[in-house]
């Protein structure tokens, strides 16, 4: 019994310290911004940054003492917000309509067909949308602007919004398909036609679910930064025009963290804190339209807001015809954004390119091989170190710690809101603090552990997600037998919330390829040699095709090193999508038979 | 270790943070007898059914105090609570079968506790299965799913995975509710066979039920012991005027 005993302590004493070492992290980060944002808001004035309208960093500031700069984000700000409103009336008109007419409108036969490509999708990195951007979309716009130039807010807008649409298709069809059956059958029952039934009764019913959606692709346009920066222009102008040249907050810091002085680097970490403040504010906004049951003001007044708009537009008359326009604009634009680039990457695809080494020598000849071997080593390195600490803390906050703790609740809330950080931001504290440690240089290392805090906070959610889904009548029926609680963690808790760990694994990898602005000035942004170890700089996958794309003489390389990014991430995803139906089929225990006759 | 087969409770209280919901109880169950537990809902049964293997120690902010002796041992003493429960069994409202095989989900309880050679663990379940009548039923299915079974099979499935620890006393939390009347035939008859060898305390809502299987009845109101005797005296004449206002279907 005493093994027993000491298994037991030994097992919490682990649990806990793993959750003490991701606390740190969490922490660290929250401390890095205040730290490092400080001097400069003191020196700047919080509100004189805020709402300075002028930009004009001093290249000699980083002489103690010269505050010739001027340092206001006033314009960034605006442009940032007015994008994203752009992108989320495009994405998100788009993506609810598509997702009523996946549930409710699609014929059988191609729900399935729709359902895979919109999960597939979500998984695009945004670079590829800015590529497309800055080569299809741009030059497009162009012939109608009067400037001759494509880029700015529409551009931006259009961009952002067909990057969160598969975001809202997916996450808006899931609480759309959760609509009791009843509704609709009732609506019916009335003598509703389909079509009012579809839209007085169950969207309605699903609409909590939608604006949830919703919120989260505003997260991620509000974030978003390399696909923006290629497409935006980036001057420092209010956007005033559809087609004016502007600048939002996460392009600002990407574009000058490179060759910041002091009271500059502090003026884009505060940039950081804004858009910090934003996240809160988004978190704040989910939490009062879902979770919070009790203070439901604000979901009603959003959610009336909705059902007016759409007793207004008379949907019931028009809804199949709009639903069905929809979804056929969207997936047009998808389906030709991944084909443009299948089309051209396939034909400008050699063995050379892919799995060529570059040499200095022969500079002209870029080969993407040395990427592809420093996005496997950032991809190993991350997972190995963020997935055991993200789950192992993910069971102590869900197993251990008491449930109505504080501090516990204060851990999830910070959990909750880094999660939602824009990924510039830790690509912030990558280059200021993993570049101090390592003597100021880049490298891969310095790269890996940057990304490996960004995938933490989102680890120990999706596990604690899975978690939860695992039914306390199973863990009480182990303790019943006499099992303590790590035979039961390990042995009926885990193996019940696999499935879903293990997707939420193969999708933190698909995150880590498809990032790159947390990689530019921690691990390298140039094409180079083969790396020869952890320590040596590198470019991934991602940062090479932005490298190429946005330099406007590599347009082949772009397009084929595109096609290898997409299909690796595509692949992840079917492969996260096949793994989690074996294994819930098989802790289904539905046999060869079972299935047989339910598909007879 | 083993643990008697009898309880004895005294001066038994139970807090839920400031929610008193056993007030001052006083019992004692003999051992190879069904008692069954009745009362109506929120009453405190199924609590005082937990307490006798310790699962409320599992809820926040619950408090107990007085004795709870099985056999000679004081369970909120220094024990092992581990030990305990492989001393008292316990079988759910819902039935909670591990998404394991029929098989792994009896060896569960035996591999906790250590035995890991593989010719005893197929006498334990071959045993538990043939002392939950539903040896028969599944000696060809053993290495399928148990979530393949159905309801009735799954709540039997339980009672057997109980049994294979070999337990002195077995609580039962509401088992047939859940369950269509077939199988609670099938489960009531098993308990009759059981009570030749342990102790079965169980919680019921359906009062038929408790005349037509156990030999004590206690019962509860508003987390106080109103009455406890022999099923017959308390169905046919009971002493307290609550007890029968509650049989005879007044509140409840």
């Amino acid at each position: 019994m005493d093994r027993t005993k000491v298994k037991e302590i030994m097992s919490k004493a682990l649990f806990a310290i793993a959750a003490v070492i991701c606390i740190i992290a969490v922490v660290a980060i929250f401390v890095f911004l205040i730290l490092e944002s400080f001097p400069a808001f003191k020196q700047i004035g919080f509100f004189k940054f805020l709402f300075g309208a002028n930009w004009k960093p001093n290249g000699d500031d980083a002489f103690a003492g010269d505050v010739s700069g001027s340092y206001g984000v006033l314009k960034m700000l605006v442009g940032t917000l007015l994008s994203t409103v752009g992108a989320l009336i495009i994405g998100g008109v788009l993506g609810v309509f598509t997702a009523v007419f996946i549930s409710r409108f699609c014929p059988k036969r191609i729900k399935g067909i729709f359902n895979t490509v919109v999960n597939l999708l979500a998984g695009i990195p945004s670079v590829v949308y800015g590529f497309f951007g800055i080569y299809v979309l741009l030059p497009m716009l162009g012939f109608f602007s009067p400037n001759g130039s494509g880029s700015g807010i529409l551009a931006t807008s259009i961009v952002l919004g067909i990057m969160i649409l598969p975001t809202v298709v997916s996450l808006s069809k899931t609480s759309i398909d959760a609509v009791p059956q009843g509704y609709y059958e009732g609506a019916r029952a009335l003598g509703a036609t389909h079509e009012q039934a579809v839209y007085r009764a169950v969207v309605p019913a699903a609409k909590s679910g939608i604006v949830a959606s919703l919120i989260l692709a505003l997260g991620r346009a509000l974030g978003e930064t390399m696909a923006v920066t290629m497409v935006a222009g980036n001057a420092v102008n209010y956007p005033t025009g559809l087609f004016k040249s502007f600048r939002t907050l996460t392009a600002n810091i990407v574009l000058e963290m490179g060759y910041a002085g002091e009271l500059q680097m502090g003026a884009l970490v505060a940039t950081g804190v804004v858009l910090l403040l934003f996240v809160l504010a988004v978190n704040l906004l989910t939490g009062l339209i879902t979770g919070r049951k009790k203070s439901g003001g604000g979901r009603k007044k959003t959610a009336g807001f909705l059902s007016k708009i759409f007793y207004k537009v008379k949907l019931e008359k028009i809804g199949r015809y709009v639903s069905w326009a929809c979804a056929i604009f969207a997936g047009v634009a998808l389906v030709s954004i991944v084909g443009w680039i299948v089309v051209n990457g396939v034909s400008h695809l050699s063995w050379d390119f892919v799995f060529g080494n570059y040499s200095v020598v022969d500079y002209k000849r870029y080969t993407i091989g040395p990427s592809i071997i420093a996005t496997l080593m950032v991809v190993a390195l991350s997972i190995v170190v963020s997935v055991p600490l993200g789950v192992a803390t993910a069971i102590y906050l869900n197993e251990y710690s008491k449930k109505g703790s504080e501090f516990v609740k204060i851990i999830r809330t910070a959990v909750d809101i880094l999660s939602g950080v824009p990924s510039i931001v830790y690509a912030l504290f990558g280059a200021i603090t993993f570049k101090m440690w390592f003597g100021g240089t880049i490298s891969i290392l310095a790269g890996s552990l940057t990304i490996t805090l960004m995938l933490l906070p989102i680890v120990i959610r999706s596990t604690e997600e899975s978690l939860k889904t695992v039914s306390d009548g199973l863990r009480e029926g182990s303790f019943a037998l006499g099992a303590g609680k790590v035979r039961t963690i390990f042995k009926i808790v885990l193996p019940s919330a696999l499935p879903g760990i293990i997707s939420a694994v193969i999708l933190a990898m698909g995150r880590v390829i498809s990032e790159s602005a947390p990689f530019i000035y921690t691990m390298g942004s140039s094409i180079q040699p083969m790396p020869d170890g952890y320590m040596s700089s590198g470019t991934t996958l991602a940062v090479a095709l932005y490298r190429f794309a946005s330099e406007g003489k590599y347009m082949n390389e772009a397009y084929a090193t595109a096609f290898v990014l997409i299909v690796i991430v595509l692949g992840l995803n079917l492969l996260a999508e096949w793994l989690g139906k074996i294994l819930n089929r098989k802790l289904k225990g539905e046999t060869n038979a079972v299935r047989k006759k339910r598909n007879s | 270790m083993r643990y008697g087969k009898n309880v004895t409770v005294e001066n038994a209280e139970l807090f839920y943070g400031d929610f008193q919901a056993l007030k001052n109880i006083n019992i004692e169950i003999p051992e190879n007898k069904v008692t069954a537990l009745i009362g109506p809902s929120g009453c405190g049964k199924s609590t005082f059914l937990k307490c006798l293997n310790r699962m409320n120690d599992l809820v926040e902010g619950c408090k107990v105090t007085g004795s709870f002796k099985i056999g000679d041992v004081d369970i909120y003493g220094k024990i092992d609570i581990n030990e305990l429960r492989k001393n008292v069994g316990m079988v759910f409202q819902k039935p909670n079968p591990f998404p394991m095989s029929v098989y792994d989900n009896i060896a569960y309880g035996p591999r906790t506790f250590g035995v890991r050679k593989r010719a005893i663990l197929d006498e334990i379940v071959e045993t538990s299965l043939k002392e939950a009548a539903m040896w028969d039923e599944l000696k060809d299915r053993l290495n399928k799913s148990a979530l393949g079974l159905s309801g009735g099979q799954q709540q039997r499935l339980c009672i057997a995975r109980a049994l294979a620890v070999k337990p002195q006393i077995l609580l039962m939390d509401e088992p047939t509710s859940a369950l269509d009347p077939i199988s609670t035939g099938k489960i009531e008859e098993l308990m009759e066979e059981l009570k030749k060898d342990i102790t079965i305390v169980i919680v019921t809502h359906n009062m038929q039920q408790a005349v037509r299987i156990a030999d004590k009845t206690a019962f509860f109101l508003l987390g106080e012991l109103v009455e406890y005797g022999d099923t017959d005296d308390i169905f046919t004449s009971p002493k307290d005027a609550r007890t029968e206002r509650y049989i005879t279907g007044r509140f409840g």
